[in-house]
C-alpha cells in the first residue's frame, strides 16, 4: 500500500470513528423524554445531580440500547462479511442464507420446549446464556447445511435459494412448535420475539458483548486468512492455507455473531449484506485488515442511525428496528444486483 | 530471490477419482519427469485428463497409485505449508474480485511466508517489485484486478505465483481466455521465466502449434498411454498424428501444421528457390494436393521463381503462367472441377 492511500485510510478511519461516538451520543439523546445533551454527559460519567427517574432513563433504558445497538450492527457486518468471502458470494448475509431464522428456531426450542425452567429465570444471566447458546446451536445448524451444501454447488443464486428455504423450513418448525405450545410458554415466546433493541437488558449485555467480542476476535484471527479465500479454493490450498480449519473459525464466528444478536433483538435483516459493501465502496480494497474494522465501525453507525430513525425524534412511539433496516439495506442490495448483473464473485 | 531447483518425477502413477463404486482411474501407469530450467508442456486434446493430472500434481485431490515425487521425496509427506514454499499454481479459472488491487494480489503470493497479521517486510515487497518486473506489469501496480485485459490478469496471476517464490510453477490452461498475441507472449514469457529463474514450470494446453515453438518438453497425453520428450522427438515418431486422430486432424510432418484431413487432388512437384518453394507446397498441400520430391511422378509439375512468377510445366495442356499462389490454386481447382 502507498504512503497516500495509508493516509487516507488513516483518515477515512478516524472520521467513521468519530461518527459513531457521535450517533453513539445521539442515539442516547434521542427518546419521548427531551433530556439536555449537557445533562446526558454528567450522567454517564457519573456526576449529576438529576432526579433519578431521568438517571433511570439514561442508564438502564437508553444506554443499553445505545450499546446493543452497536452490538448488533458490528455483530450482524462482520459476519456478512465474512460469509460472503467464504461463499464467495456479494448477496450472502446472516439474514437471507436463514442464519438469524436458525437463531429463531433454536431460541423457539428452548422457551417452547423447556419453558418451565425458563420462566422463572428468563431475565436472568443463566437464562440469557441458555437462550443465546440455544440460538447459536440453531444459527449453527444452518450455517453447517449451507457450508456443506456450497463444498458441492459453487451456483451462487442455488445457494441463496437454499438458504431461503431453510429460512422457511426453520420458521415453520417454530409455527409448529407454537401450535402445539401451552399458553405460559406461547406467551414467554411471544415476548421473546418481540425482541428489539430497546428490550435488552443490562444482564442480558452482559453476555451479549463478551459472545459479540469473542466472535470478533475470531474474525479478526482469519482475516489473513479470508484474504486468500478470495482467490478460490484452489488458489487457497496452493498457498498451504488449511481451508477446512478457516471454515470452520468462520462457522464459529458468524454463528456467534448473527445467533447472539438474533437471541436478544430478534431477526434484523439485511445490515450484514449491505455493510460490507458500503466498506468495500468507501476503502476500495478487498483486505480483510481493513474491511473488518470498517465493518465494526459503519455496522454501529448505520444501525445507530436506523435506531435513531426508528425513534421517530419528537413523536410517542417507536418503530421496528427491522423495517428502518429494510429501509436502509435493500437499496444497498439493488444497486450491487444492479452494479454487477452477473454474479461472479465479492 | 533464492533459487532451490526441484526436479518432478511421476513415478507409475495413477490419477483419477474415487467414487462410491470404487476408483475411477482416468489415466494409469505414468512415468513422466521434469528437470529445473525446463518448461514442459502437458498436451492432450479436450477431456482427455489433463486438468486431473494437474491437480494430483498439486495434491488437490489424491493420487490413487504410484507417487510423484519433488527432489525425490513424495509429495504426501510434504506439509501443506512447506509444499506451498516447493509448489505455486495458476489456476484457469478467472479469479474476479472487485476492489482488489494488482499489488494486493501479489502481496497474498507471500501468505505462506508472512506472520498470522500478515504484515510485509521489506524482502518481500522487493520480491513483489522484481516479479512485475519480470512479467512486464510495471505501471499497473495501482490498478484492480478486474480492470486488467485478459493477457494482463494472466501476466498479474503469474506474477502472484512467482511473488511465492517456488521452484515449481504448475498452470491449468494459462493461454485458454487469451488471444493469439498474448497466447504467444505468455507462453514465451514462462520460458524466459523457467530459462532465467530455473524454475520448472508445466502447463497444460491443448495448443500443440505453441507448445512445439517454445517448450523444452512435452507430456502428450494420447487416449491410451502418456508420452514425453521433445515436440521433435515427438514428431519424428508420428505421435503427434495420434493426438487428434478421433478428431480427423492431422498433423503435417513438414509444415508442422495441423490441418483437417481432406480429399486427395493429385500428386505436385514444385522446383524453384525455397522459400518460395517452400510456401507453393503450403498453399497447394491446404488446397488438397500431395507434395512429391520426384518430378517424374507427379501429376503436375509447378516452378516457381524468384520474382514469384509461378508456371505449370506438365500436368495440363498448355503451361500455364501466374503472378500469384491464389492464381495457381484457383485454377488447378477449377480446371479439376471441369474434369
Amino acid at each position: 500500500m502507498s504512503s497516500s492511500a495509508k493516509l487516507k485510510n488513516a483518515s477515512l478511519f478516524l472520521l467513521l470513528f468519530l461518527a459513531a461516538v457521535l450517533f453513539f451520543v445521539l442515539d442516547i439523546f434521542t427518546g419521548s423524554l427531551l433530556i439536555p445533551v449537557k445533562q446526558v454527559f454528567s450522567i454517564l460519567f457519573g456526576f449529576s445531580d438529576a432526579s433519578e427517574e431521568i438517571k433511570t432513563i439514561v442508564l438502564d433504558f437508553r444506554l443499553p440500547k445505545a450499546l446493543t445497538a452497536v452490538a448488533a450492527g458490528v455483530a450482524l457486518s462482520v459476519s456478512g462479511l465474512q460469509m460472503q468471502t467464504i461463499f464467495r458470494n456479494p448477496l450472502a448475509g446472516p439474514y437471507v442464507l436463514g442464519i438469524s431464522a436458525g437463531a429463531s428456531l433454536g431460541v423457539a426450542v428452548l422457551v417452547l420446549g423447556f419453558s418451565s425452567v425458563l420462566s422463572l429465570s428468563f431475565f436472568t444471566i443463566s437464562g440469557s446464556w441458555a437462550i443465546v447458546l440455544m440460538a447459536w446451536l440453531g444459527s449453527g445448524l444452518v450455517m453447517f447445511l449451507i457450508l456443506a451444501v456450497s463444498i458441492r454447488v459453487k451456483d451462487i443464486m442455488t445457494i441463496l435459494i437454499l438458504g431461503i428455504l431453510f429460512a422457511s423450513a426453520a420458521s415453520s418448525f417454530v409455527s409448529i412448535m407454537q401450535y402445539f405450545s401451552s399458553e405460559t410458554m406461547l406467551k414467554s415466546f411471544i415476548i421473546w420475539t418481540m425482541g428489539s433493541l430497546g428490550s435488552v437488558t443490562h444482564s442480558q449485555l452482559k453476555v451479549l458483548i463478551p459472545s459479540v467480542l469473542a466472535g470478533l476476535l475470531i474474525a479478526f484471527f482469519s482475516a489473513k486468512s479470508l484474504d486468500v479465500m478470495l482467490l478460490g479454493e484452489q488458489y487457497a490450498k496452493s498457498m498451504g492455507l488449511r481451508i477446512k480449519t478457516v471454515r470452520m473459525m468462520v462457522f464459529i464466528s458468524t454463528s456467534i455473531l448473527a445467533g447472539s444478536i438474533t437471541a436478544f433483538c430478534g431477526p434484523i435483516g439485511f445490515i450484514g449484506i449491505a455493510v460490507p459493501h458500503i466498506a468495500r465502496l468507501l476503502f476500495k480494497t478487498a483486505s480483510h485488515h481493513i474491511l473488518i474494522p470498517a465493518s465494526v465501525l459503519l455496522g454501529a453507525i448505520i444501525l445507530l442511525i436506523s435506531d435513531i430513525v426508528a425513534q421517530l425524534p419528537g413523536m410517542e412511539s417507536t418503530l421496528p428496528i427491522n423495517s428502518v433496516t429494510a429501509l436502509v439495506g435493500i437499496p444497498v442490495i439493488i444497486w450491487i444486483i444492479l452494479k454487477n448483473r452477473k454474479f461472479t464473485s465479492v | 530471490m533464492e533459487n532451490t531447483k526441484v526436479y518432478i518425477r511421476l513415478n507409475d502413477l495413477s490419477v483419477g477419482y474415487r467414487t462410491r463404486k470404487g476408483l475411477k482411474e482416468i489415466k494409469h501407469s505414468l512415468n513422466l519427469s521434469a528437470i529445473p530450467g525446463e518448461l514442459v508442456a502437458l498436451v492432450g486434446s479436450n477431456g482427455i485428463g489433463k486438468s486431473t493430472l494437474l491437480r494430483s500434481l498439486c495434491g488437490f485431490q489424491d493420487i490413487l497409485k504410484g507417487e510423484v515425487c519433488f527432489n525425490g521425496k513424495p509429495l504426501n509427506l510434504y506439509k501443506s505449508r512447506d509444499l506451498a514454499k516447493i509448489l505455486s499454481f495458476v489456476s484457469t479459472d478467472v479469479v474476479r474480485v472487485q476492489n482488489m488491487r494488482v499489488r494486493d494480489l501479489l502481496a497474498l503470493g507471500r501468505f505462506p511466508y508472512t506472520n498470522f497479521i500478515g504484515t510485509l517486510t521489506r524482502d518481500d515487497l522487493v520480491i513483489i517489485e522484481k516479479a512485475v518486473d519480470l512479467v512486464g506489469l510495471h505501471g499497473f501496480e495501482e490498478q484492480m484486478i478486474d480492470e486488467l485485459s485478459d493477457g494482463e490478469r494472466q501476466r498479474a496471476m503469474i506474477a502472484r505465483s512467482l511473488v511465492q517464490n517456488t521452484p515449481v510453477i504448475i498452470l491449468d490452461e494459462p493461454t485458454a481466455f487469451l488471444d493469439i498475441r498474448n497466447k504467444y507472449e505468455i507462453v514465451h514469457l514462462l520460458h524466459n521465466l523457467a530459462r532465467n529463474e530455473e524454475k520448472t514450470i508445466v502447463f497444460s494446453t491443448h495448443d500443440l502449434n505453441i507448445a512445439t515453438s517454445e517448450v523444452d518438453k512435452i507430456w502428450l497425453m494420447l487416449e491410451d498411454e502418456v508420452l514425453e520428450g521433445a515436440p521433435e522427438d515427438l514428431i519424428l515418431h508420428g505421435y503427434y498424428n495420434k493426438v487428434f486422430a478421433s478428431e480427423n486432424i492431422i498433423f503435417d510432418e513438414f509444415s508442422g501444421d495441423f490441418r483437417l484431413k481432406k480429399t486427395f487432388r493429385g500428386s505436385f512437384s514444385v522446383e524453384g528457390p525455397e522459400l518460395p518453394k517452400r510456401w507453393t507446397i503450403h498453399a497447394l498441400a491446404r488446397a488438397g494436393f500431395i507434395y512429391t520430391d520426384n518430378a517424374r511422378n507427379a501429376a503436375i509439375n509447378v516452378t516457381v521463381s524468384d520474382t514469384l512468377k509461378w508456371e505449370i510445366v506438365t500436368g495440363t495442356k498448355e503451361p500455364a503462367g501466374f503472378t500469384s499462389a491464389y492464381d495457381l490454386v484457383q485454377y488447378l481447382l477449377k480446371k479439376q472441377m471441369r474434369e
